[in-house]
């Protein structure tokens, strides 16, 4: 895939010292006025989608006019509306993103529906090939699509999208040079990505596809890139509409299967309930003990760090053994996921103790994916 | 079919209405457009598209990495050229209720069967509707019979296709992918077909 044409990183601090400049007065005075005259409507995404295109527009041809840019070659205009883009996405987050009750509730509605299938759903449900079935490989895509809140501006959303869908092809073609597996397209492509997103259930899937088409530049949504786009949106709308039919399965079986994740996911939450409860008080008592310990979520899940033994009840203990049970379990998978990848746990800690060490364990951990693959 | 019923109008108003200029002008000279291809599974969409991309024909090849977005420049004899983005869609019975997301915007849908199958020209006929009711109105529909090296087997008439496709405003070809015969002046024909912004510029 072309990556450079679509995704060269913009400058966005040269956009924002250009901004300084006197000389661009006028153009702040545009985009303030642009951010302002937001707050005086009611949200309507469409309305907001169409109000940001035309101001991109029109600010893409000051800016080509603007003393500023004279001599501007053409990829430094398209810098700076990608710097404008970033600016007034970022004001606009908030009021943009997720906006109205229906958005939530798709949302949500998806990522439930995503929990149950995680159950159940196999690659042959979906047609992707034997050959192509890695499934330690599919989690580095699945990986990129869950990065997706992590980003509020359109172009770095679709990035994370983009990203996914090249190591999907870049695992297809890595197949198909190291067996006799005939690539076969799109039949390959599209179940693979449906499988990849039920497995990642990235958050707010409906919004994030939703702000994307309407609040990434218009002239940016095309070619490969629309292409991509398209897919993700293809699996999310498969995804919705997936029963019975759609997997081949009888529809007492998908019955069945849609009860029986129901109530392990029920059970799996009340588990996790009665740990997060606690998390205010045990905030608490860990910096009362002085321990370095960060009250983050993650302190909140295991919240007898801090703890001395004569303190514990028996209620702390059956907590206790609870979690115990939950954490041993949790670490025999990942040693399990290890000897797969063939990486000892001392080397994965030694690598990590180094700086630099996370990206050297993802070069690593992807070179040992790809020797599996072969 | 499991996603069908509710399908063509869930996502309306998102991505087609940003991407309504389906045959973009990159400048007068320069076409850039989107071109899907529809048809029964088998009747050979992927081979077309990689005789006209790469030139070849042999499905095995190792070259042929089935890249589902592929595109190829044509230049005509006015000096101009077009520049087509083909979009595969997964062909598996499961999908095809998504094909809409993927001709949504196209400017050009080649609805494909092979002339020794019956079932397939059948097919050919029932995605032609759907883009009759669905698809841009402007869209640029070509009816190509493929596979016309297996002439001894044939079981498509070359006057029942050309009859359907002058009832229906398309234009017919048919082509092997096998041989290369008539692959290039397909292309060719829809380029002369697209409806062409006369720009003032
Ligand atoms: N004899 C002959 N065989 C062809 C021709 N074109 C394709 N084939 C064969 O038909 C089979 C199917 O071709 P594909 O291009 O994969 O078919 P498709 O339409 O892409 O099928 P799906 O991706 O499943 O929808 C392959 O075995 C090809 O070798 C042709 O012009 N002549
Ligand atoms: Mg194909």
């Amino acid at each position: 895939m072309d990556s450079s044409s679509a995704f060269s990183q913009p400058n966005f601090y040269d956009f924002l010292n250009r901004m300084r400049h006197p000389a661009s007065a006028d153009l702040v005075r545009a985009i303030k006025s642009f951010i302002v005259s937001f707050s005086f409507h009611t949200t309507d995404a469409e309305n907001d989608s169409r109000k940001l295109q035309d101001f991109l527009v029109t600010m893409e041809s000051t800016i080509k006019e603007h003393p500023l840019w004279a001599h501007a070659s053409h990829e430094e205009i398209d810098s700076a509306v990608e710097g404008l883009e970033k600016y007034v996405m970022t004001k606009l987050f908030n009021r943009t993103f997720a906006s109205s009750p229906e958005d939530v509730k798709a949302d949500l509605y998806i990522s439930e529906k995503i929990r149950l299938l995680q159950h159940f759903v196999r690659p042959d449900h979906l047609d992707v090939p034997r050959v192509l079935r890695n499934e330690a490989s599919w989690l580095f895509a699945a990986k990129e699509l869950q990065k997706i809140n992590s980003f509020k501006v359109p172009r770095e959303k679709l990035l994370c999208i983009m990203n996914c869908c090249r190591i999907i092809n870049n695992l297809l073609l890595n197949i198909s040079m190291s067996t006799n597996y005939v690539p076969a397209g799109a039949d390959d492509f599209l179940p693979v990505l449906i499988y990849v997103t039920i497995k990642a259930n990235p958050p707010q899937l409906h919004s994030n596809l939703k702000f994307i088409q309407l609040f990434r530049r218009q002239s940016k949504l095309v070619s490969e890139v629309e292409y991509y786009l398209t897919n993700l949106i293809s699996a999310e709308t498969f995804i919705t509409n997936i029963n019975a039919s759609s997997l081949s399965m009888e529809e007492s079986e998908f019955q069945e299967n849609m009860q029986s994740a129901k109530i392990a996911n029920e059970e799996t939450v009340t588990g996790h309930s009665s740990v997060l409860q606690l998390s205010e008080d045990d905030a608490t008592t860990m910096r009362r003990h002085g321990k370095e310990i960060h009250v983050n979520l993650e302190g909140c899940l295991y919240p007898f760090m801090g703890s001395e033994a004569k303190e514990l009840t028996t209620e702390d203990v059956q907590q206790l053994l609870r979690l115990y049970q939950q954490v041993v379990t949790r670490y025999t998978m990942l040693t399990k996921a290890l000897a797969r990848l063939s990486l000892h746990e001392e080397q994965l800690l030694h690598i990590m103790k180094d700086p630099a060490g996370s990206t050297e364990l993802k070069k690593e951990i992807e070179k040992r994916i790809h020797e599996g693959a072969k | 079919m499991g996603c069908s019923s509710s399908l063509p109008d869930r996502n309306a108003g998102r991505l087609g209405s940003l991407n309504n200029g389906n045959s973009m002008v990159t400048d007068s000279k320069n076409l850039r457009v989107k071109l899907v291809l529809l048809g029964d599974s088998g009747v050979g969409k992927s081979c077309i598209v990689l005789r006209f991309v790469r030139g070849q024909f042999d499905p095995t090849s190792k070259v042929t990495v089935g890249a589902s977005f592929l595109s190829q420049t044509l230049a005509l004899q006015d000096s101009t050229t077009v520049k087509f983005e083909i979009w595969d869609t997964a062909g598996q019975e499961r999908y095809a209720a998504l094909a809409p997301l993927y001709y949504r915007g196209a400017a050009v849908a080649v609805v494909v069967y092979d002339i020794t199958s019956p079932e397939s020209f059948v097919k050919a006929k029932y995605w032609v509707k759907e883009l009759q009711k669905h698809a841009n109105p402007d869209i640029v529909m070509a009816l190509v019979g493929n596979k016309a090296d297996l002439h001894e087997n044939r079981s498509v008439s070359v006057q029942d296709a050309q009859d359907y496709a002058e009832k229906n405003g398309m234009f017919f070809i048919e082509t092997s992918a096998k041989t290369a015969d008539n692959i290039n002046q397909l292309f060719e024909e829809i380029a002369k077909r697209l409806p062409r912004t006369t720009s003032s510029s």
